[in-house]
């Protein structure tokens, strides 16, 4: 099973590399958070005490959480409605390989790519806050453990969810216009933040989205920190991701798949 | 060999092939010839199972196979367009198919040698296929559905869009197919090409079988000279362009 699957994960890989044009607009996507936080932490001059680093703080989160979403967007828009739009999916169910086999290798590359994004905008993060002048209270053994268990998931939730929009839609283009508007989605729960900081519960750190950018804060601000939070956060993410893949996979099987634009 | 029984399958309460029964057998090459929407490409498609039939049975190499995993084990395909990855070269296409079909990776080397140059892919064998002509694109297509030798081909309007030269070339490796036992059921709406390659013609209209036998046993059961003649007289459906 896991040999077909690494098979379709490694083409989609390699495909996803030498598509230029799209590495380019998700390393953008991925730099962008630093980027404008970078900008903006020369205008608030924080300092570890002051508003402007939990300003700079909350806009982190959010961009890194949208990072997770737009590093594997691309990839995810090629992989299923860009092979229908180019009718290269029809060969490839024409092959002896079950349908969850084919979901699982896109989810992979795709996963790949999101996870890559998300590196890259934290790693970015870290030189912006290295350079800007705020001491962060964050130990490393604890923060790079905790946002493996914690955040990664959800890149692969969002590689999870990109593909199985990417099964409804015929063409890129088709593809492109719902997985814009998902962006909005991790965007959307940091405001919720904002504007309601009563969602800020103990039992909201383990919702996907929510509990990922409280993890974030707190990581951040150096709060008190109990590992159960990120490891059922993890879990609970993950478990939906592939629930989202297993319904991917059941569109595969429908007639209308077959058909391009 | 493939044994198509009672193959039935509606869109929208529209039957697209209805109570359809034939045979392809090996070392044969059998044409499904038919109008435009006669129900060629969506019995193809049943056959290779990426459409599933709401009535009816398949069976290749005389196994009756419900599971079309199962099926396409057993079969090579090139369907509708040719659809290659534009990003890869026509040697990593061969390749990465091959591998999804769990070939060793000595033979699967080989058998890519094997289809680079019995299909005269040679010169463009490492170059991204995003550049490709028709004919060169038709033939890395037709080089994946070969891949893996398999016993039973099918093959939807292969000659779309193709030149002359790419047409003969095509003709004579079918040929070369058939005459080494290779089942191979090739669907067209162009006489001609029927008339050039097919040893048995399975003429279907509106979804169902109409008549089948070799070109020539239509000619005789239809009273006419030409395939096309018969064509017309077997669908029972007049010129439908007036001028």
């Amino acid at each position: 099973m896991l040999n077909q699957t690494f098979v379709i994960a490694r083409k989609e890989i390699l495909d996803g590399l030498r598509d230029v044009r799209s590495v380019i607009s998700s390393l953008f996507y991925a730099l962008m958070g630093p980027l404008v936080v970078g900008l903006v932490s020369i205008a608030v001059r924080p300092t570890k005490s002051n508003a402007g680093a939990s300003v700079l703080v909350a806009m982190m989160s959010v961009f890194t959480l949208v990072a997770a979403f737009v590093g594997g967007m691309n990839v995810a828009m090629d992989t299923v409605a860009g092979e229908r739009e180019r009718r290269s999916l029809l060969p490839l169910l024409l092959n002896p390989v079950p349908r969850l086999r084919i979901v699982l290798g896109k989810w992979l590359a795709v996963s790949l790519f999101a996870v890559m994004g998300l590196s890259l905008n934290l790693l970015g993060f870290a030189v912006v806050f290295a350079t800007s002048g705020m001491h962060m209270n964050v130990a490393l053994t604890r923060f790079l453990p905790a946002v493996i268990v914690g955040i990664f998931p959800l890149a692969l939730f969002a590689a999870s969810t990109q593909l199985l929009i990417s099964t409804v839609c015929r063409a890129v283009k088709e593809a492109q216009t719902y997985l814009s508007m998902i962006v909005f989605l991790p965007m959307s729960i940091g405001m919720l933040l904002v504007f309601f900081p009563a969602a800020r519960r103990v039992w909201c750190g383990f919702l996907p989205f929510l509990g990922q950018q409280l993890e974030l804060e707190l990581l951040m601000n150096g709060g008190e920190f109990h590992w159960i939070q990120p490891i059922v956060l993890g879990c609970l993410t993950v478990t939906l991701a592939l629930l989202v893949l297993l319904v991917a996979a059941n569109r595969l099987y429908r007639d209308e798949i077959v058909y391009g634009n | 060999m493939i044994k198509v029984q009672g193959l039935g399958k509606q869109f929208d309460g529209r039957h697209a092939v209805k109570d359809l029964s034939f045979d392809a057998p090996d070392g044969a090459i059998t044409g499904l010839l038919g109008s435009n929407g006669a129900g060629k490409t969506t019995t193809l498609r049943m056959i290779c199972g990426v459409l599933t039939p709401e009535s009816g049975s398949i069976a290749i190499d005389d196994v009756a196979a419900h599971d079309s995993l199962a099926r396409q084990r057993r079969l090579g395909a090139l369907l509708d367009h040719t659809g290659i990855y534009a990003r890869l070269t026509a040697r990593e296409n061969l390749l990465y198919y091959g591998r999804l079909r769990s070939m060793p990776p000595e033979t699967l080397r080989q058998r890519v040698e094997s289809v680079v140059s019995i299909l005269g892919l040679g010169p463009i064998a490492d170059r991204r296929t995003a550049g490709f002509s028709q004919g060169e694109r038709m033939k890395t297509a037709l080089g994946r559905a070969i891949l893996h030798s398999p016993r039973n081909l099918l093959l939807d309007e292969p000659t779309n869009g193709l030149d002359v030269p790419t047409i003969r070339s095509l003709r004579s490796l079918l040929r070369r197919l058939r005459d080494s036992g290779v089942c191979i059921v090739f669907s067209s709406h162009v006489l001609d090409e029927v008339r050039a390659l097919c040893d048995k013609v399975v003429v279907i209209a509106n979804g169902s079988l109409a008549a089948s036998g070799s070109p020539g046993e239509l000619c005789a059961r239809t009273d006419t000279v030409s395939l096309e003649d018969a064509f017309v007289k077997l669908t029972g459906q007049p010129e439908n362009l007036s001028c």
